[in-house]
């Protein structure tokens, strides 16, 4: 079961990828640590955007961004992901339990069928 | 269907059970059989409130034992599509009993920001017994189009994981 704290950090994870920019800005990050500058280079957005981008995307906790001088190269974090792909993992074990217990309540059901069609 | 079977964003499971599609559907649709299979051993569902019509609300109570007293876990959504022991889809949001309540109106949109999920059951019968599709997906609350977000996460993950390997 998943606490209400790990739905949070999944919704801001959900929001910050719900965005081509910022899902390039990643993919680009999984190449190697950047600078905003190169970051904003493929981009026709301004470099404000841009930052506006990769603060969505620090808060979410995907880009850690460096303490170096002016320059503050920006890292990718994957952690937050990891969660999201294990979403599904951690529901369907709930899943699978809740269709043996219908199945187990369908059983039930046709026994007191068959006991009461014996009472007939 | 087949784009999110394999995505890491949904739960999708196929059974088939010994059971005619009307019971089954009744299993969904109708608290009394609801209760019977929704929450684990030692959970009950006190309250189980579906209007089981397109944009009904859905509002199931779960209450679990623990030391502190019961927890209650609370299912909020709203019905997308209703076609009779066919198809069901509904949205669904999970808070904790402090945790924020939806309004039923606003899905997804209520302070906290709870997760909104999709939950797709597709039955069809197969002599006597009834074959079942259920779909659990995860819906970015703010997106309404996601559509490819879960391809571009796949291939983000797959990227991240190449580059890991270098």
């Amino acid at each position: 079961m998943t606490t209400a704290i790990d739905e949070d950090r999944l919704t801001e994870t959900f929001a910050a990828l719900a965005n081509s920019t910022r899902r390039a800005i990643l993919a680009r990050l999984a190449e190697g640590g950047a600078t905003v500058n190169e970051l904003a280079e493929p981009f026709t957005l301004t470099l404000p955007a841009i930052s506006k981008h990769i603060k969505v995307l620090e808060r979410a906790g995907l880009v850690v961004r460096g303490q170096r001088a002016q320059y503050r190269p920006c890292v990718l974090d994957a952690t937050p992901l990891e969660a999201v792909s294990t979403w599904a993992d951690r529901y369907r074990p709930v899943w699978e339990a809740r269709f043996d217990r219908m199945d187990d309540y369908l059983r039930q059901l046709r026994r007191q069928e068959g006991a009461s069609e014996a009472d007939d | 269907m087949t784009d999110t079977q394999n995505s890491r964003d949904a739960v999708v499971i196929e059974r088939t059970f010994d059971a005619p599609v009307v019971l089954i559907w009744r299993m969904w649709t109708e608290p009394e059989f609801l209760k019977e299979w929704y929450g684990p051993d030692g959970a009950s569902i006190p309250i189980a409130n579906m209007d089981v019509r397109v944009g009904g609300i859905r509002r199931v109570c779960m209450e679990m034992p623990s030391p502190n007293g019961p927890m209650q876990m609370w299912f909020t959504g709203e019905y997308r599509e209703v076609v009779e022991h066919q198809r069901l889809v509904y949205t669904e949001s999970v808070s904790a009993e402090s945790g924020p309540v939806l309004s039923p109106t606003s899905p997804g949109t209520a302070g906290g920001h709870p997760m909104m999920t999709e939950v797709r059951v597709e039955l069809e019968a197969v002599g006597n017994r009834t074959k079942m599709v259920m779909t659990h997906a995860g819906v970015p609350s703010d997106s309404p189009g996601a559509a490819g977000w879960a391809m571009a996460l796949d291939k983000l993950a797959a990227n991240i994981a190449t580059n890991r390997g270098r």
